[in-house]
């Protein structure tokens, strides 16, 4: 009697075995509801505003326009870019390294509306002020990269979390090779330069006032202004 | 980089200002950029279709022709276009790689015609996009067998040199039975001889009528002992014989030993030599009859007579590991409802199941889905299981089959593909022939006709009047020019082949038989077997027939080898004034290749004899004179 039952308890595992390997087979599926999948849109489309108020808000021409557009919508058809496909742009630059943290800053300082994607004017107008601006913006722009929580304070941790991402970018083959603490000492550098009152954060006016003595930040404000 | 990509540098280049103020060393100048006009268009004729795009976009990938400067040797400036005198359809998948990035390759262009404006365009193919590469790179491998089966065809058959040792050629006419009427026969010969010798192990086990005086029937083995055994005899004999050749005529004796064909020719003989040796043991003749079997291994021997045994054996080799996969699903399928059956049916009165392993019989007749009945489940359960089981033998079976029955499809069809072109080659190398004698019989024409003479007045008027109506192009204008050049330079004439033919018939009956020439008639590298070889075969076997036509057919696509023959002076009447300079040539007759320098030195004062006082000083001006080419 007992080894009947035991017979059938082994038979009851083995079948039960069986549909555990059919399960991993994919035969019997759990009933998933998959429906739901066909019914999500194609991706979301956006469309810019037109060329003549673009034109007013960047100070590009229409041709530069144009052709920035083109570029742009060449690369990204649906109008939008979001944060990994500029990761995936902006790394293809930087092969040696890993530039998807720089990347990331990158994009928030962007994506001023904080939306999650770049939209042309988002991309035009960062580029007329990058190109275009005057060196007064050009530095609030590079203040507002650095300035991660947008609070209006550099502090040490961001400005560490910047450096590491542009030393990231470098790679590991570099010559002399980037030790654990180079953006540390970096940073520190920096600081010593920028602070001036010493309380360990770098106001938007400290930034201003010591870049603007700087003979070689001045200089190197205006090295892109032919790229378009 | 991606050509989209490229179109995001300037950004990249305009972020960078976000260094600038952690930056610990002057920046670098920015590069010198010509300010370039504004982006403007570049219109592309290809052949008459115009395709326009930006400058910038062709601009994207520097290292092909449209994106660097080799494009300003294609502009024309009269229509101020970029004018390319190529295929527009496929350079339309130029440009949209351009355009886009990605280069696709479609489906119904013939593989070689893309690959050729690749190169010329300068795009490696390898940059192909992943929804393309895939097929392009099948169409590719096929092609690339076509070449080579073509090539192996042409080694096969080029191995019609004359100074091929006996072994080679009886190695060939083994491998190869359609190079000779005797390889034909031999083929055939044994495979009788195959087929004769596996029918009588067949037919030796039927019990035949049992003679007078016996009470039961005798299979016919014993019956007709005697008869059998010279059958026997003779097979094995046959086989003996063609496998001792065979291993002789190998090229590499040891490879060939190693073979599986030679295996199995062993092992199609060996029983029966095992079985004279033995006398008539009682112990060991159960091990002989155990050998017997062996015999049927000859039937493996056909495998050289068909194609589609070797297929099946290709096939087989090729889809190892479905085979393997095959095998152990099934084993362990086999294993598990065997198991389960057994605890299954144990407890059922008489049951067949005594033991696990004798479960496996069931189990493999269940999932093959036989059946035979002979062990079936009696408790419920048993059956629950055995259905499962064989639901489960259909699917497990049916998985692996069509894998394999595709790659037999696959390598099947490309032999029958490599079999139609291997046919329709004769055909078309025919027709070739015919039009490209067309052509050298032109030259042959014009120079008969005296255009070439350097005095072209008289020429003209000689021969002028009865051919104003042919239209001289000028492109034949020049590469008659060009020959007559050549043949000035090289101080010989070209001759058609009948000419030659008569040439050679005459000086091989001087020579010595087994002189070799191989005769090129015309500057295309026409090739006409050598008379002198015809005239061996016409003394000889006349098997060669077929592998001097080959050679001719086959000499015709490779390239030139130019040999010199003597001019024949008096077939030309209107050369005659040229006699000075054939005198010197005619009675030498140095055959020059650019390999092989084989050096004739025949005695022909006899033939021509008004150059007999010529001919001494020539005699030794045998010296290989290689043609100034």
């Amino acid at each position: 009697m007992g080894i009947q039952g035991m017979e059938i308890l082994a038979v009851g595992v083995v079948l039960f075995m069986f549909m555990a390997v059919l399960k991993q087979f994919g035969v019997l599926e759990p009933m998933e509801d998959s429906s739901e999948s066909d019914l999500e849109l194609s991706t979301v489309r956006h469309q810019p505003e037109g060329l003549d108020q673009l034109q007013a808000q960047t100070k590009f021409t229409k041709k530069e326009l144009q052709s920035l557009y083109r570029g742009f919508k060449n690369e990204c058809p649906s109008g939008l870019v979001d944060e990994e496909t500029f990761k995936m742009i902006y790394s293809q630059f930087f092969p040696q390294g890993d530039a998807t943290t720089y990347a990331h800053f990158l994009f928030n300082a962007f994506d001023i509306d904080r939306t999650g994607s770049i939209r042309f004017e988002d991309f035009v107008i960062g580029l007329s002020v990058l190109l275009r601006g005057s060196v007064h913006e050009k530095l609030k722009w590079a203040f507002n990269l650095y300035d991660i929580n947008k609070d209006g304070y550099i502090t040490k941790e961001e400005m560490l979390a910047i450096m590491k991402s542009i030393y990231d970018m470098m790679g590991n083959y570099t010559y002399p090779s980037v030790r654990e603490d180079t953006p540390f000492e970096h940073v520190e550098k920096f600081f010593q330069k920028m602070d001036r009152n010493q309380d360990g954060v770098v106001t938007i006016d400290e930034f201003m006032e010591t870049c603007q003595k700087d003979e070689n930040i001045m200089s190197s404000m205006q090295l892109f202004e032919n790229v378009i | 980089m991606a050509a989209g990509v490229a179109a995001w540098l300037p950004f990249a280049r305009a972020a960078a200002i976000g260094w600038m103020p952690v930056a610990s060393a002057p920046m670098p100048l920015a590069p010198r950029e010509k300010r370039r006009t504004q982006d403007g268009f570049i219109i592309i004729n290809v052949s008459g279709t115009k395709f326009q795009t930006w400058r910038s976009t062709l601009e994207r990938y520097p290292d092909t022709l449209l994106g660097s400067t080799e494009k300003d040797f294609f502009f024309n400036e009269e229509i101020n276009e970029y004018f390319f005198d190529r295929d527009p359809d496929i350079f339309r998948h130029i440009l949209n790689f351009y355009r886009t990035g990605k280069l696709h390759y479609p489906r119904h262009e013939c593989i070689s015609a893309y690959d050729e404006e690749l190169s010329f365009f300068g795009i490696i193919p390898e940059i192909i996009g992943d929804c393309c590469y895939e097929e392009y790179k099948d169409r590719r491998r096929e092609n690339a067998e076509r070449i080579q089966d073509d090539a192996d065809d042409e080694n096969n058959k080029e191995g019609v040199m004359p100074d091929m040792t006996l072994r080679q050629s009886m190695w060939r006419a083994f491998e190869n039975p359609h190079t000779s009427t005797l390889a034909l026969v031999f083929y055939y010969v044994t495979g009788f001889f195959i087929a004769v010798s596996v029918i009588a192990n067949v037919v030796e086990t039927v019990p035949c009528r049992a003679s007078p005086g016996m009470i039961k029937d005798l299979p016919c083995g014993e019956r007709y002992a005697l008869a059998f055994f010279c059958l026997d005899t003779a097979c094995v004999m046959i086989f003996t014989v063609e496998y001792l050749l065979r291993l002789i005529a190998a090229p590499s004796r040891y490879r060939f030993v190693r073979s599986v064909m030679s295996i199995i020719d062993v092992v199609a003989i060996m029983p029966y030599y095992i079985g004279l040796v033995m006398t008539d043991n009682e112990d060991v003749s159960g091990a002989f009859v155990t050998l017997r079997v062996f015999r049927v291994f000859r039937i493996f021997k056909f495998s050289r007579h068909s194609q589609g045994l070797r297929i099946l054996g290709y096939t087989l080799k090729s889809c190892a590991s479905e085979l393997g996969f095959l095998l152990f699903s099934l084993t362990m399928a086999i294993i598990i409802f065997a198991t389960v059956m057994f605890y299954a049916e144990k407890g059922s009165t008489a049951s067949k199941f005594t033991s696990i392993p004798a479960a496996f019989w069931y189990t493999i007749v269940t999932m093959t889905t036989l059946g035979y009945g002979d062990m079936v489940p009696k408790t419920i359960v048993g059956k629950i299981v055995g259905s499962v089981c064989s639901l489960s033998g259909v699917l497990v079976i049916a998985l692996p089959v069509p894998v394999i029955v595709s790659n037999f499809s696959r390598i099947y069809h490309q032999n029958q593909r490599a079999d139609k072109r291997r046919a329709q080659k004769k055909a078309r190398l025919a027709r070739i022939r015919v039009a490209k004698s067309g052509s050298a019989n032109a030259y042959m024409q014009s120079k008969h006709n005296g255009l070439l003479t350097d005095s072209p007045e008289q020429a003209s008027k000689e021969a002028g009047q009865a051919f104003l109506s042919k239209t001289n192009l000028s492109f034949e204008k020049e590469h008659h020019h060009l020959l007559h050049c050549l043949e000035k330079t090289t101080n010989h004439e070209f001759v058609d082949e009948e000419t030659y033919e008569k040439n050679c018939m005459e000086v091989s009956s001087v020579n010595p038989p087994g002189s070799r020439c191989s005769s090129i008639s015309s500057q295309h590298g026409l090739t006409s077997t050598c008379c002198s070889r015809r005239n061996k075969k016409t003394f000889r076997l006349p098997n060669s027939n077929m592998s001097g036509s080959h050679a001719g057919s086959l000499q015709e696509l490779s390239t030139i080898q130019i040999r010199e023959r003597p001019l024949i002076s008096n077939s030309r009447s209107s050369l005659n004034a040229k006699m000075e300079d054939t005198v010197q040539r005619n009675s030498e007759h140095p055959y020059v290749t650019s390999a092989i320098i084989s050096i004739r030195t025949p005695p022909v004062t006899s033939r021509e004899g008004n150059n007999t006082s010529d001919s001494p000083d020539y005699s030794q001006r045998n010296i290989v004179k290689v043609s100034a080419l």
